[in-house]
C-alpha cells in the first residue's frame, strides 16, 4: 500500500502532474465548497488518476497533517497491493430518504470479504443517524463503518459530495474495502465538558428539538450565547453542543450538533435524532481537553495500523466544524495531538465536517457523532 | 515562545524567511479576540449555569421539604395504623400468631401467651414454628408428634388450604385452631378457647335429651334408645317396654304442693334406677309418667319380675320434707317382638296396658293384650263422637220432678243429660261424662246444660224450679258465675227457680274457692243443694261450712229401707239434722208407696223417683198430670 499526498491552491494549482501520479486505486480529496463547486478540480484529478475511484466533499477546513487550511484542496492517492475497492454513489432528495439511501449503499457494497466502509454524505439534507442505520442494516454491525458529513464552513448553505463524479449537493457516496489484507482502525472522541443542569427533552420530532424542560430550546441557546453570538446562529450553536441520552441506558449518550434553527417555531434541527423523553445536557469546550479528545480518538484508531510497515500508513481525520469554531487558531492543537498519537510516518488527511460517522467507543455500534474528532486508519498487511 | 505564537510566526513567514508583520499582527490580534470571546462566553455561561443550578437547587430543596413533610405525615399515619392494629391484636379474644413462608414467627399476641402459659420474652419474632412447639411441649400444652404436626400444617399452607381443628389439651381445655394461609406465603393462626362453649353445647345437647327434674332421659332419647334396641330385636333379642305412672301423684301435688311433688318424682326416679340394669333405659316422659326399656330379656317373666320390683320399690313409704307419703304405681308392659317391632307401636301398646292396669285397680301391672287395642279404639271413637255431639245437637235434657210430701206439690224438676248417639242410640251418662271430663269438654257441655235447663224452665208454667248438677270441674271454672248469670238473663228465668246440685267431692277440693263461688251464686238467689249425701265422706263439717238449701239423700239408703234398719236410722238422722239447720231433704229413688210412706215417716220433706215419674223429655213432662195441676195451682195463686 502506497500513499501520496497532493495539494491544490489557487496560485499554484496541483503540486503534482499526471506523469507523477502513479497507479492509485483510490483518491480522496477535501476542499471548500467554493473551491470544489465548479467541478474542474475533480476533472483534473480524474485525468491524473483515470483508473482510481475518486471520492471527496466540501468541508469547513481541510486537514493536511498538522495544518488546517481554508483555501487549499487536500488530496491523497492510495495504491493498494492486496485490497479491492468499490465505490457506490446515491442521490438523495431529502432527510426522509436517509435510511433507504443508506440501505442501498450498504447493499451495493456488501460482500463476504467486505472489511470496511468509508462514507461521505451531504451534510444538510440527510439525517445522519438514519443513513448510518440503513448502511449498517445492509452490511451488518461487524463491518467497521466510518466517514463524515460534508461541511460548508460556518455557512450551513450547501454541502457537496462527489464519488466518481463532480461534487454536488444531495449526494451520498461510500467506498468498500475488500479482502483480508486491509486493516481498518477507528476511533472517535469529543473531549467536551458537560455543564449546567440536566434537562429533559420535553418536545421533539426526529431530529427537530422544540423544548427542553418545557422551555423552547432556542430560548436557552440564545440566552447562553448572548445577543452577539445569537445572531450567528445556527453556526454559533456549535459552541454549545448537546449530549442526549436515555436515562435508562446511559451508554446511549451521543453528542448532537445543530444544523439549522427556526426562529419562528423556536425549534432547532440537529444532525441526528433528539428523542423526546431523553435527557439532555449542554456541553462546552476547553481547548486542552478538546485536543486531548482528538488524541484519544487517534489512540483508539492506531490499533488498525500495521506496525511493520512505515511506508503507506494512512489516516483520515474527520473533525467537527464546532470544534474549529470554538478553538479558532488553536485548532491546530488537536491535529498535532492526533499526529503525536498516530506517529510521524502516518499520513493524515481530513476535513472539518457537519457530522462524524464511527462505531461507538463503548457499544461498538456504528453511529453518527457530532462534535467529535473521528479517526480512521488504513493499512495493509504483507505489502512488501 | 508560546506554541501559538510560533505557529503564527510560521504562518507569517514566507519561504525566504521574511516575516509579514501585518499578517502576524492580524494573527496575534485575532487570537486575542478569540480569547476574549471565549472568556466572555465562558463567563456568561458560567454565571447562567450558576443561576440555573441555583434555581434547580432551590427547587430540589423545596421538593425535599415537601417530600419530608409527606413522609412524616405518612409515617404518622403508619404509626397510628400500627397502634390501632396493635390494639386490635392485643384485645382479641383469640390467641393470634402470624408466620412467614419459612414458618418464622412474625406477630403474636399476649392472649396466645396466656392461653399456653408462655412467657412473651421466649416467643420473639423469628422463632420457628418448631421452636414454638418445643416450648409448648416443655410446658405440657402440646401433645402429639411435633414433626408430623409441622409437616401437615406446612403442606396445608402450601396448598393454600385453611386448616380448622379442635385440640384437646391435657388440662381439659378445648382449643379451636384455624390456620389461614396468606397470599405470598405464610399463614395466620388463631387459637380460641372454646371449652366453656363446648360445655354449654354439651349441656344443651344433654338438656334436649334429658328431663331437667330427674335427669332421666326424656321422650326424645327414649325413642332413640328404643329404636337402637329394636335393631337388636331384629337379630333375635327380646325387650320389654314398661309404662308406669303414680296413682296418687295428683293428690300429693294438690295437698302438699308442687315442691313436694317434684321431690317425690326425684326419689321415684332414684328408686327406679335401682331396679334396672345399666343397659336398660328409664325415661320420664310426662308429669308422673315413666317409661322403661328393658333390653335383652329371656321371656315375659323377666319383665314381670321387673314390674314387681318396681311396684315394690315405688310403693315403699316416702319421707318428703317431713311428710309421710305413700304412692302406688300402675304398670303397662309391651313386649317386642310379640307386641310390635316399631317404637311407636310398643310405646302405645305399653300405654294401653297401663290404661288397662289402672282400669283394673291400683298398684298392679298388666301385659298388653290385643283386645285393649279394640277397647282403646272404641274409646277414641267415643271421644271423637262426643266432640261432635254438641254441634250436631245430639244432647237432650230429661226432667224428673221432685214432689212435696206435705201437699204433693211439684217443687221442681232435676235436669238429667242424655246423649242420643246417631248409631248407638241413647248413651248412659256414666259412660260419657267421665270421658267428657277427661277430654276437657265438661265445662262446655255443662254450660250448654245450664242454658238449656234455664231456657226450658222459663217456659214452664207456675213456680216450678229446675235443678242442674254441677261437676267439680265446672265449679272450679271461673266461667261458672258469668255463665249462670248469662243463662238467667237470656232465659228470663228468676234466680230462685234455679237450683244447683253439688256432691260432697266438690267440697273436698279447693274448698275456699268453691265456697266463695257458692256464696256468690247463693247471693244471686240461686238455691244450692247437696247431692248424693251419704255416699262419700259424709262429713258433717261440710254441712256446717255452707248453708245448703237442701240435702238429697242417696237412693242407696232408700233402697235399703226395707231390709236394713241402719238405713232408716241414717235417713232419720239426716232429715232431723237438716230440719235443725233449716234445710229441706229430698229422698232420691223412691219407687214404691211403701218407700214413700216410710220416708215421710222418717221426716223427709220431698221425694224424687219412679213412684211419681221417671226422667222424661220436656214434651212428656208438660203432659204429666201433676205438672199440669201444679201449673194451674200456681197460676191461681198468682
Amino acid at each position: 500500500m502506497r500513499t501520496k499526498q497532493i495539494i491544490w491552491n489557487a496560485s499554484a494549482g496541483w503540486n503534482v502532474t499526471g506523469s507523477q501520479a502513479g497507479a492509485a486505486s483510490l483518491v480522496l480529496y477535501f476542499g471548500t465548497r467554493q473551491a470544489l463547486a465548479s467541478g474542474e478540480r475533480y476533472e483534473e484529478l480524474r485525468r491524473m488518476f483515470p483508473k482510481a475511484h475518486i471520492l471527496g466533499c466540501s468541508s469547513g477546513g481541510q486537514i493536511n497533517n498538522n495544518d488546517i487550511s481554508d483555501d487549499e484542496i487536500v488530496a491523497a492517492a492510495i495504491a493498494f497491493d492486496h485490497t479491492g475497492v468499490r465505490l457506490c454513489r446515491q442521490d438523495i432528495a431529502g432527510p426522509g430518504q436517509s435510511r433507504s439511501c443508506g440501505e442501498a449503499i450498504g447493499r451495493a457494497l456488501a460482500a463476504d470479504d467486505l472489511a470496511g466502509v468509508f462514507v461521505l454524505s451531504d451534510g444538510l439534507n440527510v439525517n445522519g443517524s438514519e443513513l448510518v442505520a440503513g448502511i449498517t442494516k445492509a452490511i451488518g454491525a461487524k463491518v467497521p463503518l466510518t466517514g463524515g458529513l460534508a461541511g460548508d464552513g460556518a455557512d450551513f448553505k450547501e454541502t457537496l459530495v462527489g464519488g466518481d463524479c463532480a461534487p454536488r449537493s444531495r449526494v451520498v457516496a461510500g467506498i468498500g474495502f475488500y479482502g483480508s489484507a486491509i486493516r481498518v482502525g477507528h476511533g472517535s472522541a469529543g473531549g467536551w465538558d458537560l455543564f449546567g443542569p440536566r434537562r429533559r427533552v420535553t418536545k421533539s420530532a426526529g431530529n427537530v428539538l422544540f423544548e427542553l424542560d418545557g422551555e423552547p430550546a432556542l430560548d436557552l441557546y440564545e440566552r447562553y450565547l448572548g445577543p452577539d453570538e445569537a445572531r450567528a446562529l445556527p453556526g454559533s450553536a456549535l459552541l454549545f453542543p448537546i449530549q442526549v441520552y436515555d436515562l435508562d441506558h446511559p451508554d446511549s449518550a451521543v453528542v448532537r450538533t445543530v444544523l439549522a434553527v427556526d426562529r419562528d417555531a423556536r425549534s432547532m434541527t440537529f444532525a441526528g435524532d433528539v428523542p423526546q423523553g431523553w435527557s439532555a445536557q449542554l456541553m462546552r469546550g476547553n481547548f486542552d481537553r478538546l485536543a486531548a479528545g482528538a488524541a484519544d480518538a487517534a489512540r483508539q484508531a492506531r490499533s488498525g495500523l500495521n506496525g511493520k510497515d512505515s511506508d503507506g500508513r494512512f489516516s483520515i481525520l474527520v473533525s467537527c466544524i464546532g470544534r474549529r469554531l470554538l478553538m479558532g487558531q488553536r485548532t491546530a492543537d488537536e491535529t498535532e495531538a492526533a499526529g503525536v498519537e498516530l506517529g510521524p510516518d502516518t499520513l493524515r488527511l481530513g476535513f472539518y465536517s457537519y457530522g462524524e460517522i464511527s462505531p461507538h467507543q463503548r457499544s461498538g455500534v456504528c453511529e453518527l457523532h457530532n462534535q467529535t474528532m473521528t479517526v480512521t486508519t488504513l493499512a495493509e498487511v504483507g505489502t512488501q | 515562545m508560546h506554541r501559538l505564537l510560533a505557529q503564527q510566526f510560521a504562518k507569517a513567514t514566507d519561504e525566504s524567511g521574511t516575516v509579514d508583520l501585518e499578517r502576524l499582527r492580524d494573527l496575534v490580534s485575532g487570537a486575542y479576540e478569540e480569547y476574549d470571546r471565549d472568556r466572555r462566553r465562558t463567563d456568561r455561561s458560567m454565571s447562567l449555569m450558576i443561576e440555573e443550578i441555583d434555581v434547580v437547587n432551590r427547587n430540589l430543596e423545596q421538593t425535599i421539604v415537601e417530600r419530608t413533610r409527606e413522609l412524616r405525615a405518612r409515617e404518622l399515619d403508619l404509626e397510628a395504623q400500627n397502634t390501632r392494629f396493635d390494639a386490635a391484636i392485643s384485645n382479641m379474644s383469640q390467641g393470634l400468631l402470624m408466620f412467614d413462608a419459612e414458618a418464622r414467627l412474625l406477630i403474636s399476641n399476649n392472649r396466645y401467651f396466656e392461653m399456653y402459659g408462655l412467657r412473651s420474652a421466649d416467643v420473639a419474632p423469628g422463632l420457628t414454628l418448631r421452636q414454638l412447639i418445643d416450648l409448648r411441649i416443655a410446658n405440657g400444652t402440646f401433645s402429639g408428634d411435633p414433626d408430623q404436626y409441622v409437616d401437615t400444617l406446612m403442606a396445608s399452607v402450601r396448598a393454600g388450604n385453611a386448616g380448622n381443628q379442635l385440640v384437646e389439651l391435657a388440662d381439659g381445655r378445648t382449643m379451636a385452631v384455624v390456620n389461614q394461609p396468606m397470599p405470598g406465603g405464610g399463614w395466620v393462626a388463631t387459637h380460641e378457647d372454646i371449652t366453656e362453649r363446648r360445655r354449654a353445647e354439651m349441656k344443651i345437647a344433654h338438656m334436649a335429651r334429658h328431663d331437667a327434674l330427674t335427669d332421666l332421659p326424656n321422650r326424645v332419647l327414649l325413642r332413640e334408645r328404643l329404636g337402637e334396641a329394636l335393631t337388636h330385636v331384629e337379630r333375635g333379642q327380646r325387650l320389654a317396654v314398661l309404662c308406669l305412672d303414680l296413682d296418687q301423684f295428683k293428690n300429693v301435688n294438690d295437698t302438699l304442693g308442687h315442691a313436694v311433688g317434684d321431690e317425690l318424682l326425684r326419689v321415684v326416679a332414684g328408686r327406679l334406677r335401682g331396679c334396672v340394669r345399666e343397659t336398660d333405659t328409664i325415661s320420664r316422659v310426662g308429669g308422673d309418667e315413666f317409661s322403661i326399656i328393658q333390653v335383652d330379656i329371656a321371656d315375659a317373666t323377666d319383665a314381670e319380675r321387673l314390674a314387681r320390683r318396681i311396684s315394690e320399690a315405688v310403693s315403699a313409704p316416702y319421707d318428703l320434707s317431713g311428710h309421710l307419703v305413700i304412692v302406688n304405681t300402675s304398670i303397662g308392659i309391651a313386649l317386642a317382638p310379640a307386641d310390635g317391632t316399631e317404637a311407636d307401636d310398643l310405646l302405645k301398646n305399653a300405654d294401653m296396658a297401663l290404661y288397662g292396669a289402672k282400669a283394673d285397680g291400683r298398684g298392679v301391672y298388666k301385659f298388653f293384650e290385643p283386645t285393649m287395642d279394640a277397647r282403646m279404639k272404641a274409646r277414641c271413637a267415643l271421644e271423637l263422637a262426643l266432640r261432635k255431639a254438641l254441634e250436631h245437637g245430639e244432647f237432650e235434657l230429661y226432667y224428673q220432678p221432685t214432689v212435696s210430701l206435705l201437699n204433693e206439690d211439684v217443687h221442681g224438676c232435676e235436669a238429667l243429660l242424655r246423649w242420643n248417639h246417631p248409631e248407638r242410640g241413647v248413651v248412659p251418662p256414666l259412660e260419657f261424662i267421665p270421658v267428657a271430663e277427661e277430654i276437657g269438654l265438661i265445662v262446655t257441655l255443662g254450660e250448654w246444660v245450664i242454658r238449656q235447663a234455664c231456657a226450658d224452665a222459663a217456659k214452664w208454667p207456675g213456680n216450678v224450679s229446675v235443678a242442674v248438677n254441677l261437676s267439680p270441674t265446672q265449679l272450679n271454672s271461673k266461667n261458672l258465675v258469668p255463665t249462670v248469670l248469662s243463662a238467667l238473663a237470656t232465659s228470663q228465668l228468676p234466680a230462685h227457680r234455679l237450683e244447683l246440685e253439688i256432691t260432697e267431692t266438690v267440697l273436698m277440693q279447693n274448698t275456699e274457692t268453691t265456697l266463695r263461688t257458692l256464696h256468690q251464686l247463693r247471693a244471686l238467689g240461686i238455691r244450692i243443694a247437696m247431692d248424693d249425701f251419704g255416699t262419700g265422706y259424709s262429713s258433717l263439717s261440710y254441712l256446717r261450712s255452707f248453708p245448703f238449701d237442701k240435702i238429697k239423700i242417696d237412693r242407696c239408703f232408700i233402697n235399703g229401707l226395707g231390709d236394713s234398719p241402719g238405713s232408716a236410722a241414717i235417713v232419720r238422722a239426716v232429715a232431723d239434722l237438716a230440719d235443725s239447720l233449716s234445710m229441706t231433704t229430698t229422698a232420691e229413688g223412691v219407687e214404691t208407696r211403701a218407700q214413700l210412706d216410710h220416708v215421710r215417716e222418717l221426716g223427709c220433706t220431698d221425694v224424687q223417683g219412679y213412684f211419681y215419674s221417671r226422667p222424661v223429655p220436656i214434651r212428656d213432662l208438660l203432659k204429666l198430670e201433676m205438672f199440669a195441676k201444679q201449673a194451674k195451682k200456681d197460676t191461681a195463686a198468682a
